[in-house]
């Protein structure tokens, strides 16, 4: 019996490889429905932020994010984007990372059509910047000469989107949708030393990074991975990706827990170090 | 020779320095003017320490290729990345779409490198679990308090896991996984996250300082 159960302990990872394939296809293929309770303060708190806008006012949404997070970050940023064109508040949409403009580009073939938002005067998409520090910085002394054109080349200034907009004082806020450093830039650059109010998503394992930020309300909300997404789309009344991903993370979570315990409950009937 | 080499080099990176740190405590016009131009210098400067970076890639790629080197095959597909990308982008002047229609760039971008980063990424999924399961072995108390940790934390992160928590332990009437789950986020979790930030900044202050009064002097080279 105890050689079994070593055996096991020492079982081909490709069993274990196979075993989460199979239970993570399994809810893909059939949903069970298991909807997020949403439980987290700082969701709710990106929730009534942007459900507090007026219309008109002007937002700026980073999509920091490449495919590599593209699972946990897209549905935070089509909940988002989606929130904020319901409010019909105007969007300045920018990114500082290379592989986002692609992220950007699905979001503006899918979102702005439902709410029939107009491109230069309900939301306009700014070029790729590879230099944060610098944008964020000139973003308080001009807009403009951070973001002259949009990315298509387009002059940003004569846009409708654009009236009105000069530094960050005409901004009512900063969403950022990061696995990255940005959000703490954002922070740094914007929210202190501006007093712009920053509102986050993350990665579910950059989240826990974030508790002080939250906590000193350097961050007024914060929606974190697939699950913080899937409790936002449900306060929204919008369920997408990552409610129809929750599943498969549940039994890939499930998983996890039923192997460490597994192998600790085997370690202490076959009293091995 | 040593002024242009040394001294010069120092006394730009000292007043510039001192200029733009003074630039965050001076709201005057003349100090957004002088934060303004600097700001668009970096932007230029980046642009071709990018383009720096970039050459000297291609160049070790190369050599390694040349020299027929361990593994030169990876250099390869350095390069058919690199061509599969930039020639399309070159072709559709950046854009990715353009009246609603992908571009050869947003083609290559949706499927080629979304599939291969999304895989990528995916991947590690595989040997988190397997790894948990080889690693996760309760040897010490140190090793039991993290368990206990991330136990909770696992288990509370999705709905299936609240709701097996509710079934197991909600009789009893003690605290939800998420008020658990709330307290190790905002009080040990944050205390260690507030000291390693602390840490960083004190540290990043520190080495600017050097930096500003030419004690490190590190970027500057060997000479």
């Amino acid at each position: 019996m105890k050689d079994k159960l070593r055996r096991f302990l020492r079982i081909d990872r490709r069993w274990i490889f196979l075993l989460l394939t199979a239970v993570m296809v399994w809810p893909i293929i059939h949903p069970f429905g298991l909807s997020g309770k949403t439980s987290q303060q700082s969701v709710r708190d990106f929730y009534d932020f942007v459900e507090k806008l007026k219309p008109g006012q002007a937002v700026i949404l980073g999509t920091d994010y490449d495919p590599s997070t593209k699972p946990e970050l897209h549905p935070q940023a089509v909940a988002a984007l989606r929130h904020l064109f319901s409010k019909d508040v105007r969007v300045l949409i920018l990114t500082f990372i290379s592989g986002a403009p692609g992220m950007i580009e699905e979001l503006n073939q899918t979102v702005p059509a439902e709410y029939g938002k107009e491109y230069g005067k309900d939301y306009v998409i700014m070029p790729y910047n590879p230099n944060y520090m610098a944008a964020m910085t000139q973003m308080s002394i001009d807009i403009y000469k951070a973001y002259d054109k949009d990315a298509e080349g387009n002059d940003v200034r004569g846009m409708p989107v654009m009236a009105g907009i000069k530094t960050y004082k005409d901004i009512a806020g900063v969403i950022e949708i990061t696995g990255t450093g940005m959000l703490d830039a954002w922070v740094a650059y914007a929210g202190d030393k501006y007093g712009v109010p920053i509102i986050g998503g993350t990665t579910a394992i950059s989240q826990l990074g974030f508790g002080p930020y939250l906590q000193n309300k350097q961050i007024r909300g914060l929606v974190g991975g697939m699950r913080g997404a899937s409790e936002y789309e449900t306060l929204i009344s919008k369920p997408g990706k990552a409610t129809s991903g929750i599943d498969a993370l549940n039994m890939a979570h499930l998983l996890v827990i039923l192997l460490i315990l597994s192998s600790n409950l085997i370690l202490l009937v076959i009293k091995e170090k | 020779m040593l002024i242009i080499k040394k001294y010069i080099p120092l006394a730009i990176v000292t007043i510039v320095g001192l200029l733009t740190l003074a630039t965050y405590y001076v709201p005057a016009k003349a100090s957004s003017a002088y934060l303004s131009t600097l700001n668009q210098w970096e932007v230029i400067v980046s642009g071709f320490a990018f383009l720096l970076g970039l050459i000297s890639l291609l160049m070790t790629h190369y050599k390694k290729i040349a020299k027929r080197v361990d593994g030169w095959g990876y250099s390869l597909f350095v390069f058919i990345g690199f061509f599969a990308v930039v020639i399309p982008g070159i072709i559709s002047h950046g854009a990715q779409a353009k009246d609603g229609v992908l571009t050869s760039l947003g083609w290559a971008f949706r499927y080629l490198y979304n599939p291969l980063a999304a895989t990528m990424f995916a991947v590690l999924a595989f040997y988190i679990v397997s790894t948990a399961f080889r690693s996760f072995r309760i040897k010490s108390v140190q090793a039991f308090v993290l368990f206990i940790a991330a136990f909770i934390l696992i288990l509370g992160n999705v709905p299936a896991g609240q709701m097996l928590w509710d079934a197991m332990l909600g009789w009893t009437g003690i605290c939800g996984i998420g008020d658990i789950i709330q307290w190790i986020m905002q009080v040990p979790s944050v205390a260690a996250k507030r000291g390693i930030m602390i840490g960083i900044t004190i540290g990043a202050a520190v080495t600017s300082l050097k930096i500003i009064f030419g004690i490190e002097r590190q970027y500057m080279g060997r000479d």
